[in-house]
């Protein structure tokens, strides 16, 4: 459905998005995850036709989105960061409006502006002016306008700018419902929302892309270190000893004692289990065992190790 | 062809649902209304030999009002879609630049005539009221109906031009107020007595539009100030056309 190779933009100098190469299959979702600045909307106005790439080329449905860009623009519906919209327009007006603007006839946009409106739950407010509408609804309104022509791909960034986290749950569950239909391109730099919506992430910082996987294998793959926590009763030291000995472990720190239970937070290589050896241990040597977690890494710290880590090391040396 | 129609009765509509319509409306009528009566005052206490549509728009004033109207008319047609961000949605949606700029222009052009409409009625009106028809021919009323076209054609164009530079409409708005003030004041240099009588001013007359009005509302129609005026335009849509393209390069 896309296909990106070496997309460039420069801006006056300054690179926001450098070398990129990616491919989105039909009927996928995917999130385009980074910090602010990494250069998501550039990529997605890129590949929208608003703005044109320094270097570069990409397709979208089969066709150049420089040469064929009106027949691109046709085959996309796109929500722009912060979701513009006429404001002096009611709601349905609106739509009817862009459905009309994207090719479709008076009847048709008539029928696909009110199925749009059914699947975002605008029925109830389609008469009322855009301006009076809360943020969530003019989110909805965005969205409807995006997939009111029935594209093949819709492109959505930072869909859940600004919400309250009632209206992100509602947005959420419509773009998950969306994505049954279509295929999703969606930014954000919230990493909830790619491990709760999409089955593949492109994390992306400075322009260019770190790292590109469904978010499960991106966890397992960069988990660069797992922790245990291991509550004990008495000294911790003598348990410190023996965890320390084990293989895979990188580190052993007891962090605190409450009531005469001593925690110990242990770091351990990549994929390393040691959960059921120091459970034998214990079992063993009779310690009295209130806590035995391991700590899964998260999306989250995968992003943090692959976008803050980096930055700290590269301005180390 | 069909981007053009819709964008053209969006942008239409969303003029005349706005309140600036009427104020404009209404400020340009009390103007050319206040104006309308002086003038046949005038008329009536001295002799004159010029008719009534002559010397409504050979006055002065009656050109001051246009250098407010079309900074208002025009300000918004970019800059506010740029400012809000608009501009994104219309342009990622499968319409040409060139569409966009036509149908913002025509929509601009014929809510021009409807807001200059009313003061067009102040003289059949007066024929009626008054019985006078020496005031006026028909001729003399066409004519000049056709050079306000051509004149606001062209503001439009400037106005257009201005939009589409930035996304503040005070400066949109400036600069057509200066564009359209300097074409006027540039039909006045061949005026000057200072500069010597030679073909150059002899040219100048070209950019005068008090006097191809003078000459149109006199029911004379005389096409090389038409073609000025038209291919002037197109020039300053063109440049339009190309600023909202290069957008996409630098942005
Ligand atoms: N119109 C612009 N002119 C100059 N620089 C820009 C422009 N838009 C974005 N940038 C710069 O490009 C980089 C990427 O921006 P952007 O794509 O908006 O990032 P993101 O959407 O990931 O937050 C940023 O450093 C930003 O400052
Ligand atoms: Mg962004």
């Amino acid at each position: 459905m896309i296909h990106v190779t070496n997309l460039t933009k420069r801006y006056a100098g300054r690179t926001a998005v450098d070398e990129i190469s990616f491919d989105v299959g039909r009927g996928e979702i995917v999130g385009f995850l980074g910090p602010n600045g990494a250069g998501k909307s550039t990529t997605l106005r890129m590949l929208t036709c608003y703005l044109s790439a320094t270097e570069g080329r990409a397709s979208v449905a089969g066709f150049d989105i420089f040469k064929d860009s009106i027949k691109v623009r046709k085959r996309v519906g796109y929500m722009p960061e912060n979701v513009p919209l006429y404001l002096d327009m009611r709601v349905k007006e609106y739509l009817q409006f862009r459905a009309r603007l994207k090719g479709m006839g008076y009847r048709e946009s008539r029928a696909a502006t009110d199925e749009a409106m059914d699947t975002c739950g605008l029925t109830d407010v389609q008469r009322k002016m855009i301006n009076t509408l809360s943020k969530g609804y003019r989110q909805r309104v965005g969205l409807a306008d995006a997939l009111v022509n029935k594209p093949d791909l819709l492109v959505l960034d930072e869909p859940t700018n600004g919400l309250d986290p009632n209206q992100i749950r509602q947005v959420r569950d419509l773009i998950r419902q969306l994505g049954e239909r279509h295929t999703i391109l969606i930014s954000t730099h919230i990493l909830h929302e790619v491990e709760m919506t999409c089955g593949r992430v492109i994390i992306l910082d400075k322009g260019q892309i770190k790292a590109s996987d469904t978010p499960q294998n991106l966890v397992r793959r960069l988990r660069a270190l797992g922790t245990v926590s291991v509550q004990v009763k008495g000294s911790p030291e003598a348990a410190m000893k023996e965890i320390e000995a084990m293989t895979g472990v990188r580190s052993v720190k007891h962090t605190i004692t409450r009531q005469d239970w001593a925690r110990i937070e242990i770091e351990t290589e990549a994929n390393t289990e040691i959960c059921e050896e120091i459970f034998q241990i214990a079992v063993a040597k009779k310690w009295k065992l209130r806590e035995l977690v391991q700590k899964t890494a998260s999306l989250e710290d995968a992003f943090v190790n692959l976008t803050i880590n980096k930055k700290e090391k590269k301005s180390d040396d | 062809m069909r981007a053009f129609t819709i964008i053209f009765w969006k942008e239409l509509r969303s003029f005349f649902l706005s309140p600036l319509a009427y104020v404009v409306m209404a400020l340009f009528t009390m103007l050319s209304g206040f104006l309308f009566v002086n003038m046949v005052k005038a008329m009536t206490a001295n002799v004159n030999p010029q008719s009534l549509v002559f010397n409504l728009f050979s006055s002065g004033w009656f050109w001051m009002g246009f250098f407010i109207l079309f900074p208002l008319i025009t300000m918004r047609l970019f800059a506010e879609e740029r400012k809000m961000g608009t501009l994104e949605g219309l342009f990622t949606a499968p319409v040409r630049t060139s569409e966009v700029v036509l149908a913002k222009f025509a929509s601009t052009v014929v809510a021009y005539l409807v807001l200059i409409l009313p003061m067009f009625l102040f003289f059949p009106i007066f024929k009626s009221l008054t019985g006078e028809t020496a005031a006026f021919n028909d001729g003399a009323l066409w004519g000049s109906f056709l050079g306000l076209l051509l004149v606001g054609i062209l503001n439009i164009a400037i106005g257009v031009f201005a939009s589409s530079l930035t996304q503040n409409q005070l400066i949109a708005a400036m600069l057509t107020f200066v564009g359209v003030m300097l074409h006027y004041m540039f039909g006045y240099l061949h005026h000057m007595s200072a500069l010597p009588q030679s073909e150059f001013t002899a040219g100048l007359t070209y950019f005068s539009t008090v006097e191809h009005m003078q000459t149109l509302s006199d029911g004379l129609i005389d096409t090389r100030p038409m073609i000025y005026y038209l291919s002037f335009s197109a020039m300053l849509l063109a440049l339009t056309h190309h600023v909202l393209e290069y957008r996409k390069w630098q942005a």
